[in-house]
């Protein structure tokens, strides 16, 4: 346990030290602000237009109940963001497992199954950081937004579990992408497969089969994170959740094999 | 002690390395001579885990490489292509290395101060010449203080200075009593440094033995290699 601690020590240290994904992390982050602002004003006008009977507008012609279209408001507004957060993953696995790191990686930490859980857990725990910090900057906007309706919104139940269930897709999905990177060692491939994996959701082009849309990792998203009620989705929450951690788990493991059965080259 | 045995593996169809079986024995400097591409680099990568075996054995005081719990603390190794990331500065890249063995801090210091790259060791690697890039890596090779030490082609690129500061370093690490394996196609530099001589070609060991034995016969060590590996045609 203690050479596993000491080698995720490590990984975190070379993501610390990598000046280059901060200043992408602060792109990301800085588009977030961008994009919140904006929100902030729109939502603001929605909220001082709420009715007496507590429902409000957000959407042209669409009145909903409040509170729970405020804290999908809240969530989504992460969830629109994260999909930067597998091109970042993919960027950092990339660099690790060319050949010259890679070598340099197996020098310092030979046992394969210890360095690759090494570095997803030092993966994860950068994508966590960056995940909270994307939920934090929502958060503050969408206070603003409803500070004189209902100031304690933010740590409503419902919002609190709409961000740790944001807080997990981040996370799981940003492993999955990582892993396929250390798979393939290629960056390129990776990003390309996360968007594949991302566009199969986006263009709907499984529609007309909810079972099969439910397995992609952003329709799961999307089934763990926005309210049934408002937003027609394809499988109930604890799916969606199963569906997130079998990808990762899934993809983990084949990094895992192509690792232990390929020459680090 | 380090001990090949009967090593053997297979490339897309290409056999790298042939039967190869060697010793490199604590407080002598063994060299892995040989022409380029002749199998010296697979060999060493075979022997730290990169690469896997086709068939045979390798191994650093009767383990394999992985089996190690903190490998660097026994074997500081300096392999072609496992250089640090340019964009990182070389503390980092140390410091990063000494936290995957727990190595304290104070280590890191020191062996900048040994390799002379402590007044730089805040710039990045990038920035590095061929030579600092070098010390940098054998810093990096001497972070555990280890007791084995292998080199792939160390003095590659470096001028009169850092070659004979990298002959002074091996030549003391082993009169410490330490086991020094490098690779070169060098011969004066192998000449000048090596105690034991595995001359290998096309993949196999073709002598091996002291450096007296291997040249015995040849006016120097560069007759004798050129006579061993059959290179004198392309002379």
């Amino acid at each position: 346990m203690s050479a596993l601690a000491a080698a995720t020590r490590a990984e975190l240290s070379k993501i610390r030290t990598w000046r280059r994904l901060w200043l992408v992390t602060g792109l990301v982050l800085g588009l977030q602000l961008l994009v919140g602002a904006q929100a902030m004003g729109l939502y603001a006008e929605a909220v001082a237009g709420i009715t007496p009977d507590g429902r409000i507008e957000i959407f042209a012609g669409v009145r909903e109940p409040a509170y729970p279209a405020m804290t999908e408001a809240l969530v989504a507004s992460s969830l629109q963001m994260s999909i930067f957060l597998p091109v970042l993953t993919a960027v950092l696995a990339g660099r690790e497992v060319r050949g010259r790191q890679l070598g340099l990686c197996l020098l310092a930490v030979p046992r394969r199954g210890r360095l690759l859980t090494a570095k997803i857990l030092a993966a994860a725990a950068y994508l966590l950081a960056t995940a909270l910090l994307i939920a934090a900057i929502s958060s503050v906007f969408t206070h603003l937004a409803v500070r004189d309706w209902d100031p304690g919104l933010l740590v409503s139940a419902g919002a609190l579990r709409g961000q740790a269930e944001f807080l997990a897709f981040a996370v799981l999905l940003g492993v999955t992408t990582y892993a396929i990177a250390v798979a393939v060692r290629r960056t390129l491939v990776a990003i390309l497969a996360a968007l594949a994996l991302i566009t199969v959701t986006m263009t709907q082009v499984l529609a007309g089969r909810p079972g099969l849309d439910a397995l992609f990792p952003l329709s799961a998203g999307r089934n763990l994170l926005l309210n049934p009620a408002a937003t027609e989705l394809t499988a109930g929450p604890w799916h969606a959740l199963l569906v997130l951690v079998g990808w990762a788990l899934v993809t983990s493991l084949i990094a895992g094999v192509s690792l232990a059965r390929r020459d680090a080259r | 002690m380090i001990e090949i045995s009967r090593l053997r593996k297979r490339y897309r169809g290409r056999t790298a390395v042939d039967d190869v079986s060697f010793t490199a024995r604590p407080g002598r400097v063994t060299g892995l001579l040989g022409p380029n591409g002749a199998g010296k680099s697979t060999i060493l990568r075979i022997l730290l885990g990169l690469d896997a075996a086709t068939s045979g054995t390798a191994s650093i005081a009767g383990r394999r490489y992985r089996d190690l719990e903190f490998p660097l603390r026994t074997v500081g190794a300096v392999l072609d292509g496992t250089g640090a990331a340019p964009d990182r500065r070389a503390v980092d890249h140390l410091r990063w290395i000494a936290r995957s063995h727990r190595i304290p801090r104070a280590r890191v210091q020191a062996v900048l101060e040994l390799v002379g790259l402590a007044d730089v060791a805040r710039q990045r690697v990038g920035r590095y010449s061929l030579g600092m890039g070098r010390r940098l890596g054998i810093a990096a090779a001497l972070l555990g203080e280890p007791e084995i030490v292998v080199l792939d082609e160390p003095v590659n690129g470096l001028d009169p200075a850092g070659i004979r500061w990298v002959r002074e370093l091996l030549r003391g690490h082993a009169a410490a009593g330490g086991t020094v394996l490098i690779s070169s196609h060098f011969m004066a530099e192998m000449a000048g440094t090596a105690d034991d001589l595995v001359v290998v070609t096309g993949g196999r060991v073709v002598r091996q033995g002291p450096v007296a034995d291997v040249t015995a016969g040849h006016p120097s060590l560069e007759a004798a290699f050129l006579a061993l590996t059959g290179a004198g045609g392309a002379a």
